[in-house]
C-alpha cells in the first residue's frame, strides 16, 4: 500500500513537476544578540501563506516579511521561485523551534518542516548588518558597551568591581535602552550598586572623543579560584542616527534604529588563598578586620542574664563568613544569637560590622570561664593570615533567686546545694607511697586467711592427745607421785638442819617414790608388801632391805635424838637407794 | 652493718617525712595568700616526684588549679582524690564546682538491675579492706569452732555451729567482694581530656570521620587502644577514638 502511494507520487511529479515549499534559515545556531533570516520558498505560486507564530516560538520579527518572485525561462522551461523572507531576533536563550508555515498551492495545503534553532550567549559581533538603508554614520563605530573590571586577578573573596559603560559618539543619540540579557554572576557573590541617575560624561575612547554613561556597577566577590567567566551584558539600544542626505542647512535627518550591543565576556583569573600558614579555624574572612568579644557584665546572680557580643568590624567580605561561636560551660544556658549586620557596599567593597549577640544565663552559682575566641582572616595588604584572639572572660555567678529553679536546664550536673560552698584546702595529710602492692592476693593475705583453717586440725590433734593423756589414769598417778617424791626429797635437803621436818619430808619422798614405782596406795603400804613387790620387780635384796631399814629409821629418828652427821648420812643414803631402785625397777 | 644501714635509712626517711610535712604546710600557706602557682609547685615537692600521694594532696592541688581556672587539671586532681577517699563530701563538692567549668554536658545513662546493686555493695569498701574483712571473719570462724569443739552441751554446740556457718559465709562474701571490686577497678580506666578542644574520630585514623567533639575536663573511659589512639566511651555510652596525647589516664 505504501509502495503504491509512493508510485502515484512519482507519477504526479512527472505530470506537474514537484511542488516545493521549504523553510530555510541563514544559520541554525546563533547568539542572543544576533539576527537570523528565515526564507519560505516555493516553486509554485500559492495563496493563503500562513507564517508560523514567531513570538510564540521565541522570536521577534524585526524585518519583513519581504516577498520576492523570480521567473525564468531557460531552454523553454520556465522556473518559478517565490519567497517570503523574515529577519528574526531571538527573545530567549535555549533550543527553540520555529514551527511550520502553511500555504495553499493548487488547492493543496503544503507545510514546511519545523526548524530547530539553538540560541546561545550573546556574541560580539564584528559586523552588524543593518537591514535599513545605509546610514551616513555607521552605528558600529559609534556605540560601544565596555565592561571595566577593577581587578582581573583577585584572591578568592577579594572584592572586584565591574563597571559597564556605554560609549557613544557625539553624532548619535540614544533614546532608550533595555537589558536583554542580565548576566548571572555564577561563582560570585555580587551586589549591584544602583545608579539613580544616568549622566553622560565626556571621555576618550579609542583615541576619540566619546560620551559615556555608566549603566551598571557591580561588586563581585569570587567564591572559588580558577578562571571564572563573566557573562556578557546585552543591551537593546534605540539609537538616533543621521540618515540620508543633509538638508540644505547641512542638518541630517535623524532616523531611529535599534541596536543590540554586548560587553564581551570577560575572564577573571581568581587566585586561591595561600595554603601555607592557613589557620585551622579560618572561616573565609578576607580583608582587614577588628575582632571583639564583650560581655555586658561578668558579675551576676544565677538566673540573671548577660549579653555576650561577638563582633567583627572592618572592610572585607563581611557577609560571607561566619563568626566564631563561643564555647561555654554547660551550666551556662546560652541562647541562639541575634545576628546584626551594619554593612555598606560602596564600589570599594563591603565595610561595616557584623555581630552576634548571645544571651547567657548562669543556672548555678560558681565561676564559669569563657575561653577567648579566635578569629582568623586573610589580610590583603600584607597577604598573610592574621589571627585575633579575644581575652578569656570569667563569669562569676553568685547565689540567685531560688524562684528561678524552674528555669533550669536539665543537666547531669549534680546541683550544688545552697549550703555547699567551695571547700578550703585540707590542712592535714598522711602521705603514703604511691602504687603500693595490693594486700589482696599477697602472701601475707593468703597466710592470714589460711591460718585459722590450718589451726583447726592442730586444735583437733592437740585435744585428742590431751584426752589420751587424761585417759591414762595410772600413768598420771605415777607421774604425780614421782613428782612428789622429787619435791619432798628436795624439801628434805632444805630441812637438813631441822631434824623433824627433814625426816617427815624424807619419809614422804620415799612413800611417793614407792607410789610412783610400785603403783600402790598409801593405805596398802606395809613393809612386807613393799619388800615383796620390790623383789617381784627384780630388785636387789640388799637394796630392798636398805630401803626398809631407811623407812624404819625415818620413823624412829623423828622421835630419837640424832646428830647432824646421821641426818646427812640418811639423806645421802636415801638418794643412793632411790637412784639405785630407779635403775633396777624398769 | 645491715642494721646500721637500716637505721640510717630510717633516720633519713624520718627527716624527709618532716620535710614533706613542712612542704605541705607551706604550700597551704601559699594557697591562703593566693599564690596558687607557687603552691602547686610546693605541693608537688611534697609529693616527692610523684612518689607519695594522699587524697588531701590531690584535693589541695585541685583547689589550686580551680582557682587558676585550669579546668582539666582541677578535675583530674579531684578525681584522683576521690579515688583515694570516695566518701569525702568536700571532694565531691569541689569536684562539682570544677565540673561546672567544663563545657561538655554528658548525660549519664543510669545503670539498673542486679549488677548495679552488686556494684553498689562491693564498692562500699576498697578491695584491700574487703580482704581484711574476710580475714577477720576467718579468725572469728576459728574462735567459733573452738567454742563449738570444746563446749559440752548440745545447745551451746548448736549455737556455736550456727555462728561458724555465719562466719564462713562472711568469709566468702568478703572474698567475693574483694575480687569483684578488684576486677571492676582493673576494668575501669577513666581518663580526663586535657586538650582544649579535640575532635573524636570514628576510627583510629586522622583521615577518618569526625564522631564528636570534646572539650577539656570531660571524663572518659578508656576501653581499647591501637598504636597512639585510645578508644573511649562517654557516660552516655557513645564511643570514639581519640589521640592519646589529648587525654590523661587517672591510673597514672
Amino acid at each position: 500500500m505504501k509502495r503504491l502511494g509512493f508510485f502515484i507520487l512519482f507519477l504526479t511529479q512527472f505530470a506537474f513537476a514537484q511542488v516545493k515549499f521549504e523553510a530555510d534559515v541563514s544559520k541554525n545556531s546563533l547568539g542572543i544578540n544576533e539576527r537570523v533570516r528565515i526564507e519560505f520558498s516555493m516553486n509554485e505560486d500559492g495563496d493563503n501563506f500562513n507564517p508560523p507564530n514567531f513570538e510564540a516560538c521565541g522570536f521577534r520579527v524585526v524585518g519583513g516579511p519581504s516577498q520576492s518572485i523570480s521567473q525564468s525561462w531557460i531552454n523553454g522551461r520556465s522556473t518559478f521561485q517565490k519567497a517570503y523572507t523574515y529577519i528574526l531576533l531571538p527573545l530567549q536563550k535555549g533550543n527553540l523551534v520555529i514551527k511550520q508555515a502553511t500555504i495553499e498551492i493548487n488547492g493543496q495545503i503544503y507545510k514546511t518542516l519545523p526548524l530547530k534553532m539553538t540560541v546561545g550567549n550573546a556574541v560580539q559581533m564584528e559586523q552588524e548588518r543593518n537591514p535599513n538603508e545605509a546610514p551616513v554614520v555607521n552605528v558600529d563605530n559609534n556605540l560601544y558597551l565596555v565592561a571595566d573590571i577593577s581587578k582581573a586577578n583577585p584572591y578568592v573573596n577579594e572584592a572586584t568591581t565591574v563597571i559597564y559603560k556605554l560609549y557613544f559618539s557625539n553624532n548619535i543619540g540614544i533614546s532608550n535602552f533595555k537589558e536583554v540579557n542580565k548576566p548571572k554572576y555564577n561563582d560570585f557573590w555580587s551586589q549591584n550598586i544602583e545608579i539613580k541617575k544616568l549622566e553622560a560624561q565626556q571621555g576618550i575612547f579609542k583615541g576619540q572623543q566619546f560620551r559615556y554613561v555608566i549603566l551598571k556597577k557591580v561588586v563581585l566577590y569570587p567564591q572559588k579560584s580558577g578562571k571564572l567567566e563573566l557573562e556578557p551584558l546585552s543591551l537593546d539600544i534605540d539609537v538616533q542616527i543621521p540618515v540620508g542626505r543633509p538638508n540644505i542647512f547641512g542638518q541630517y535627518q535623524m532616523g531611529e534604529d535599534t541596536k543590540r550591543v554586548s560587553a564581551g565576556s570577560k575572564i577573571i583569573a581568581v587566585k586561591p588563598l595561600p595554603e601555607s600558614g592557613k589557620p585551622d579555624d579560618f572561616s573565609g574572612a578576607v580583608g582587614n578586620f577588628d575582632f571583639k568579644v564583650n560581655a555586658s557584665r561578668t558579675n551576676l546572680k544565677s538566673g540573671e542574664s548577660l549579653d555576650l557580643t561577638v563582633s567583627v568590624s572592618g572592610a572585607g567580605n563581611l557577609k560571607l563568613f561566619t563568626l566564631p561561636k563561643p564555647a561555654v560551660p554547660s551550666s551556662l544556658e546560652i541562647y541562639e544569637p541575634e545576628h546584626k549586620e551594619n554593612i555598606q557596599v560602596p564600589l570599594s567593597g563591603m565595610n561595616g560590622s557584623v555581630s552576634d549577640k548571645y544571651t547567657i544565663i548562669p543556672n548555678e552559682k560558681g565561676n564559669f570561664p569563657i575561653k577567648g575566641l579566635r578569629f582568623s582572616y586573610f589580610d590583603l595588604s600584607s597577604k598573610t593570615y592574621k589571627t585575633i584572639t579575644s581575652n578569656d572572660l570569667m563569669i562569676t555567678a553568685t547565689q540567685g533567686d531560688a524562684t528561678l529553679v524552674n528555669n533550669q536546664k536539665a543537666t547531669n550536673k549534680v546541683a550544688v546545694a545552697t549550703s555547699k560552698t567551695f571547700a578550703f584546702v585540707k590542712q592535714k595529710t598522711n602521705l603514703v607511697v604511691r602504687n603500693q602492692p595490693d594486700f589482696l592476693g599477697s602472701g601475707l593475705f593468703y597466710s592470714l586467711l589460711g591460718l585459722p583453717f590450718l589451726l583447726i586440725p592442730c586444735l583437733i590433734l592437740f585435744r585428742r592427745r590431751k584426752e589420751a593423756l587424761d585417759a591414762d589414769f595410772i600413768g598420771n598417778r605415777i607421774k604425780k607421785s614421782n613428782a612428789l617424791a622429787k619435791k619432798y626429797l628436795s624439801e628434805a635437803k632444805k630441812q637438813i638442819n631441822n631434824k623433824e621436818p627433814f625426816y617427815i619430808a624424807l619419809e614422804k619422798a620415799m612413800h611417793n617414790f614407792l607410789k610412783a614405782k610400785l603403783n600402790i596406795e598409801t593405805s596398802e603400804m606395809s613393809k612386807d608388801k613393799i619388800s615383796q613387790l620390790l623383789l617381784n620387780k627384780n630388785c636387789n635384796q640388799l637394796i630392798v632391805n636398805d630401803f626398809i631399814t631407811l623407812t624404819e629409821s625415818c620413823e624412829l629418828a623423828r622421835y630419837a635424838p640424832s646428830s647432824t652427821v646421821t641426818i646427812q648420812n640418811d639423806y645421802e643414803k636415801a638418794v643412793e637407794i632411790i637412784s639405785e631402785l630407779e635403775k633396777q625397777i624398769k | 652493718m645491715k642494721n646500721i644501714l637500716f637505721i640510717i635509712l630510717l633516720l633519713t626517711y624520718n627527716a624527709r617525712a618532716t620535710d614533706i610535712k613542712n612542704d605541705f604546710q607551706s604550700a597551704n600557706q601559699l594557697y591562703q595568700s593566693g599564690k596558687y602557682e607557687q603552691a602547686i609547685k610546693m605541693y608537688e615537692a611534697a609529693a616527692d616526684n610523684n612518689q607519695l600521694e594522699s587524697a588531701e594532696l590531690y584535693f589541695n592541688l585541685g583547689n589550686c588549679y580551680y582557682k587558676l581556672h585550669k579546668v582539666a587539671p582541677a578535675i583530674y586532681n579531684y578525681e584522683k582524690a576521690k579515688q583515694l577517699a570516695p566518701d569525702d563530701t568536700e571532694i565531691e563538692t569541689n569536684l562539682d564546682f570544677a565540673r561546672k567549668m567544663a563545657i561538655d554536658d554528658i548525660k549519664i545513662i543510669p545503670k539498673v538491675g542486679f549488677g548495679k546493686i552488686l556494684q553498689d555493695f562491693t564498692s562500699s569498701f576498697h578491695f584491700d579492706t574487703w580482704a581484711w574483712i574476710s580475714i577477720v571473719f576467718a579468725a572469728l570462724f576459728f574462735l567459733f569452732f573452738v567454742g563449738y569443739y570444746f563446749s559440752a552441751t548440745s545447745f551451746k554446740k548448736r549455737s556455736y555451729f550456727v555462728g561458724m556457718i555465719v562466719m564462713i559465709i562472711g568469709v566468702f562474701i568478703g572474698l567475693f567482694s574483694a575480687y569483684f571490686e578488684k576486677n571492676r577497678l582493673q576494668n575501669e580506666n577513666p581518663a580526663i581530656v586535657f586538650a582544649e578542644v579535640i575532635v573524636v574520630k570514628s576510627e583510629p585514623k586522622n583521615a577518618s570521620q569526625d564522631a564528636f567533639t570534646l572539650h577539656e575536663g570531660a571524663k572518659v573511659q578508656i576501653i581499647d587502644s591501637v598504636a597512639n589512639w585510645k578508644k573511649i566511651q562517654l557516660a552516655d555510652e557513645t564511643t570514639g577514638w581519640i589521640d592519646e596525647k589529648a587525654i590523661k589516664s587517672l591510673r597514672d
